[in-house]
């Protein structure tokens, strides 16, 4: 089900990174202000765009939770903004590298950009602890799919805020004023590109082992009940922040499923 | 290959080069981490399958051991003898359901 196509997935995202990272590396010319140090951000712009789309993904999937009440959105809306949470720590991290780089120090309080992001990542980083305190798996589902929208709808506004902040010295290499040369440019698409399918690609991964885990606990139990043990003898999954994935999930794969 | 190489520009490995170098790692480490991760789930899930496998195995062959007409097989480790492995299973597998 969430495996398909996950080779072709894998295959494609190894071949463009390679891609993208020989184009950095051997191809695209050196930035005159800043020199070698701006490499950096054909992994670090691509990261934070991915990051805050993920986290948008994320909202998107839990209306669509909220409309439907399907288990599959609530997954699908954790497993986005979990790898999202993954891709913004490492967006923070490379940023903090360059702002080392360029400006002499790791972090700059006065800096909106970098606050914002952070802002944004800490908000994100509550999303786990409130899944796990909630122990009813429909409460779970249905709470976190309400924050999930809120947080989701104030990633673009966030932006926009600081984007019309005047007082910025982060760079701004994307927009109306850019002017990046189409080297760099088309450099920073393919970068973009291969960090998309990177998270796509770990995304479905993710989707696909959470799900087989799933799938494998309803067959043991079916296995139990059919030898006759009480069900109670399977330990019974405790308190956990990940959705939790019915046997209906598995009604997709019964031949009579298959037939229709 | 090599004159592939001795063809492509030097990389300027300056004062930058560390900070380059060490946002690039730090992003390969953790896509590294996290497959290593998945690597660990993965192994996991084929020990369950293997556990599931074993205990199938045993009902089988407890099915075939049983006279015909019982519907709920006894589970083959509770008779006596304690043998729970049939003709036809391999070393490890006895060994797994044993346990």
């Amino acid at each position: 089900m969430y495996g398909k196509g996950l080779r072709a997935l894998s295959i494609s995202t190894v071949v463009v990174m390679a891609v993208a990272l020989g184009l950095v590396f051997f191809w695209v010319p050196l930035e005159a202000d800043q020199g070698f140090l701006q490499k950096i951000f054909y992994v670090h712009v691509p990261l934070a765009i991915v990051s805050l789309c993920g986290f948008i993904a994320g909202g998107l999937f839990a209306i669509q939770h909220l409309r439907t009440r399907e288990q599959k959105w609530d997954f699908r809306s954790y497993v986005a903004i979990h790898m999202s949470l993954i891709f913004g720590l490492a967006t923070l991290i490379t940023g903090s590298i360059w702002a080392k780089g360029s400006w002499g120090h790791w972090w700059e309080w006065s800096e909106p950009t970098l606050v914002s992001f952070l802002i944004v990542f800490l908000l994100y980083a509550t999303y786990q602890p409130l899944r796990f305190a909630i122990e009813d798996p429909e409460r779970q589902s249905r709470y976190a799919s309400v924050f999930a929208i809120t947080a989701g709808a104030f990633v673009p506004l966030n932006f926009i805020a600081v984007r019309s902040s005047t007082a910025f010295v982060h760079p701004r290499v994307l927009g109306a004023t850019s002017n990046l040369p189409w080297q760099m440019s088309l450099t920073f698409l393919v970068s973009l590109l291969g960090m998309t399918l990177l998270f796509t690609t770990l995304c479905k991964y993710e989707l696909t082992v959470k799900h087989t885990r799933a799938q494998l606990r309803a067959l043991k139990r079916l296995a139990e009940r059919r030898e006759g043990k009480a069900t109670a003898s399977l330990p019974a999954r405790g308190r956990s922040a990940a959705p939790r994935l019915q046997a209906t999930a598995m009604r997709a794969h019964t031949p009579e499923a298959r037939a229709r | 290959m090599t004159a592939l190489l001795a063809e492509l520009p030097a990389l300027p490995l300056h004062e930058a080069g560390k900070y380059v170098a060490g946002a690039y790692v730090v992003l390969f480490a953790m896509v590294l981490v996290y497959v290593a991760i998945m690597a660990i789930r993965q192994s996991k899930l084929e020990r369950d399958l293997g556990e599931l496998l074993a205990r199938e195995q045993r009902l089988a062959d407890g099915e075939q051991s049983e006279p015909s007409g019982s519907s709920a097989p006894e589970p083959a480790a509770a008779r006596p003898g304690g043998t729970t492995a049939g003709a036809g299973t391999a070393p490890s597998e006895r060994e797994s359901t044993l346990a």
